[in-house]
């Protein structure tokens, strides 16, 4: 008797229990979301102030305009905007009837004051060009430009650039951003700790998505819990026993194990950078730029794209990603794989096959150093780069070091080739990487050249138009180009990867990345 | 007695939280790597390099910049993260509590868990078990904890789903943590227990109370067991810091905050202060860790209250 009431007692409670957790999954309307490691670790939702910004800022604010995949820019907060021809000034025309979550409205005043809240930040350069706001009526700004600023659309739809609400943003100061963020977008700051949750609410008075979403009203997720988990591993996982249903940021290394899944669908969007291998012109044999070039010529993108992504992704040609108007250079310069045409360089430049297959130039033996970043992704491929530099007589000893270890050896001029990435959107970050004012790092290439640099100031500086912008800048990745200063490799692409059972994700994803306006378009698998 | 004893183990401590600061200001500043590449973004210029060098301070002497450090160590200012951006008595605030709770959980773990295997293997002396407890031990002090925290996700929550794979959200998400970090602790704790137990018994007062007829669960229970606690209270102490230190990796693999986390992120970024402040903390652990260890040992043994003081 004793016996059979336990069995029913549990037979009982597992019904129930079942029941419970199969009604809760139905009508789950909460979504939890992992961060890409790339972007953990942020310690506060405030665009203007701070130096990392995740995924969920873009859900919680609205920016002036937003990028496509294609680098295009449509209006947001800004519906229309209007630039006079040489550059001094912008108007831009706002939405009507949009209110920040906290009730105050959205109008040309508070753009005057977010422009004016950047002024002492680090991110005060996003806005240096503007020498002024006017409020023309409540829903007209012009920016009165100090020098002109093609750049000004593109800084605009950075995250950086999200609008905060200017009564909360005053009121709250330091912990603007963390104990609430108050902006105008399709999703509430629920509540927020720092490194390891936050928790976004809908927004039910959303009616002012941008037309990179297909729904431009309040959301389809009531609640999205975006979670920090450091550990890759983990966080496949997750994803896998349903803890998580959205992985931004999948290593291309998982694919082949997610694809596997049958609840697990994966997205790919164009990424928006590069791998490639820096070459430091000052340190023998690569003074020479025969050299330099034949480096280049030993490196099969194709190959590598093949091998180690399993075809996903692009090969690399040159120093952007190929989806800027920048990246279209005269096609002779673009760095192609010719391992003949290498050995042939290399035999001009003195350097002659030795007996054991590497080359020799007297007693000298072609041996260089390679250096890398300790993440799984880049030693491999860096390990592969190895291979097919011995292919032409090269012999590179590999050495890894932490991220932060290896820009001081860059400094120190300890290097001689490098396999390393970048994610930038924007052909300024030729300046970046080869500008001779920052020599070491980022400059690892270590590139000092009178006419690079005079290219360098024309595209950065003296740029009035968008279309002045693009042929400075192709002029200047040109003559980068010309002087073999790096080698390109390879073309990531950013993955995500959902748990199709639980929800669906807009496919093909709009937008330069995968963030607040795809975000509206989830919706709950029923 | 004893407080003389406390007194004199508090005195110790000056120099050695001196030379402990010394070191781990040291330590930080002389890895390569700064602080400020973190902050830097695309398009930024060597002269904002500059500024932010001298905004936290750090093109000062290292020997001013650590007096400073210290100073404001002792009045309780942690100073502001350089790439996180909050206050470093902030970050540690939210974060200790994480692993105080997980340390704590683990340590009581070991500690029941282990005396009870211990004193089982001591006294039931079989072969088999034996065996089976030696390799348990072997086991428990030598496989990594994040190797064992992999496989334990992978069985208990991606084969039967019991526990959630990460996160900190309940008491089920603690249940894995509490049972990798303590893992070590249970095999080191048995294997001093079943030692000190074995020691003992040998002893011929446990002969004389044999004689006396006392029943066996007496003996063990109100005259080994004082005897064998000795040695496991001093481990025990020990591994207080041992424990905070151990979850490390534990707290990146199961994606928990907690010191751990904050401090394997803050050394990526070379965010300075915050990595003194992680360090400190855990210094800290093992020096309170070491100082109730002896306390309780000298309260508990006359004989080293009596030697040291």
């Amino acid at each position: 008797m004793r016996y059979s009431t336990k069995t029913q007692l549990l037979t009982g409670s597992a019904i129930v229990a079942a029941g419970l957790l199969f009604s809760t999954h139905a009508t789950a309307q909460d979504v939890s979301v992992a961060f890409s490691a790339s972007e953990l670790g942020a310690t506060a939702y405030n665009p203007v102030a701070a130096s990392t910004l995740n995924t969920a800022t873009s859900l919680i604010f609205d920016r002036l305009v937003e990028q496509d995949a294609d680098q295009s820019f449509h209006p947001h907060l800004a519906s229309s905007w209007e630039e006079t021809s040489d550059g001094m000034s912008w108007t831009f025309s706002l939405l009507d009837g949009v209110t920040f979550h906290d009730g105050t409205p959205f109008n040309a005043e508070a753009v005057q004051f977010w422009i004016a809240s950047y002024a002492g930040t680090e991110n005060e350069y996003l806005v240096e060009a503007i020498g002024s706001v006017d409020v023309i009526d409540e829903l007209t700004v012009r920016f009165n430009m100090d020098r002109p600023e093609p750049n000004l659309l593109y800084n605009l739809a950075s995250a950086f650039m999200g609008i905060p609400s200017p009564t909360a943003f005053a009121e709250l100061g330091d912990d603007f951003g963390v104990t609430a963020a108050i902006g105008t977008g399709p999703y509430e700051l629920q509540s927020f700790e720092i490194g390891l949750e936050t928790v976004l609410v809908r927004n039910e008075d959303y009616t002012w998505g941008s037309d990179l979403s297909e729904n431009t009203n309040a959301g389809h997720i009531e609640t999205f819990t975006f979670r920090e988990i450091p550990d890759q591993s983990t966080a496949f996982l997750e994803l896998r026993t349903g803890g998580i249903d959205l992985l931004l940021g999948v290593p291309t290394d998982f694919l082949k194990i997610l694809e596997a899944e049958a609840n697990i669908q994966i997205i790919q969007m164009p990424g928006v950078g590069i791998s490639y291998m820096p070459i430091n012109v000052t340190a023998p044999p690569f003074d020479n730029i025969l050299v330099r070039q034949a480096t280049g010529m030993a490196i099969d993108q194709d190959g590598i794209v093949a091998a180690i992504y399993n075809g996903v992704g692009a090969p690399a040609r040159n120093f952007l990603i190929s989806s800027l108007p920048e990246a279209n250079v005269d096609p002779s310069l673009n760095v192609m794989y010719d391992p003949a045409r290498a050995g042939e360089l290399l035999d001009q430049a003195g350097w002659v096959m030795g007996t054991d297959g590497v080359r020799v130039m007297g007693d000298e033996r072609l041996s260089v150093s390679l250096f890398t970043a300790n993440t799984t992704e880049l030693t491999r491929l860096t390990q592969v780069v190895q291979a097919q530099l011995a292919e032409i007589g090269m012999e590179a000893i590999i050495t890894v070091f932490d991220s932060s270890t290896i820009r001081d050896e860059y400094r120190n001029n300890a290097h001689q080739l490098a396999v390393r990435s970048y994610d930038w959107n924007n052909s300024d970050i030729l300046d970046w990487f080869f500008s001779g004012n920052r020599l070491g790092y980022p400059n690892v290439s270590m590139w000092e050249d009178a006419e690079g640099q005079r290219l360098n100031d024309v595209a950065m500086t003296e740029s009035a138009t968008s279309a002045e912008r693009i042929a400075n800048f192709t002029a200047y990745h040109e003559y980068v180009l010309s002087q073999h200063l790096f080698v390109p490799i390879y073309q990531p692409t950013q993955n995500i990867a959902f748990n199709s059972d639980a929800i669906t994700v807009p496919d093909p994803v709009r937008g330069a990345r995968f963030r607040g306006q795809s975000f509206v378009d989830i919706k709950v698998v029923e | 007695m004893i407080l003389r004893y406390t007194f004199m183990r508090l005195l110790m401590l000056i120099p050695v939280s001196f030379s402990i600061s010394v070191v781990i200001f040291m330590i930080v500043y002389l890895l390569p790597g700064d602080p400020i590449d973190n902050l830097l973004r695309v398009g930024s210029s060597a002269e904002d390099r500059a500024e932010l060098v001298a905004r936290y301070g750090l093109d000062r002497n290292l020997i001013v910049q650590y007096f400073v450090w210290i100073g404001n160590m002792f009045r309780g200012e942690f100073g502001e993260a350089i790439v996180l951006r909050r206050p470093v008595a902030d970050l540690v605030a939210q974060n200790l509590p994480y692993s105080l709770t997980l340390g704590g959980l683990a340590f009581l773990f070991s500690s029941t868990v282990g005396m009870a295997l211990g004193t089982i293997s001591a006294v039931v002396r079989h072969p088999v078990l034996d065996r089976f407890m030696r390799g348990f031990i072997l086991l428990g002090s030598t496989v990594p904890g994040f190797w064992l925290a992999l496989l334990l996700i992978l069985f208990f929550s991606v084969n039967l789903g019991w526990f959630p794979v990460s996160g900190a959200g309940g008491w089920t998400s603690l249940v894995l943590p509490v049972l990798t970090i303590g893992f070590g602790g249970v095999a080191l704790v048995a294997r001093v227990t079943r030692v000190a137990l074995l020691d003992a018994q040998r002893e011929d007062f446990v002969t004389l109370l044999h004689a006396k007829g006392l029943s066996s669960g007496t003996i063990l229970l109100r005259h080994l067991m004082p005897h064998a606690l000795l040695p496991v209270v001093t481990i025990l102490a020990l591994r207080i810091g041992w424990i905070l230190g151990g979850a490390v990796t534990v707290e990146f693999v199961f994606g928990r905050p907690g010191l751990g986390s904050l401090l394997i992120r803050a050394l990526g970024q070379r965010d300075y202060p915050v990595v003194q402040a992680c360090l400190l903390m855990l210094a800290l652990a093992v020096m309170l860790g070491t100082l109730i260890g002896d306390v309780a040992q000298a309260s508990m043994d006359p004989r080293i209250r009596e030697k040291k003081t």
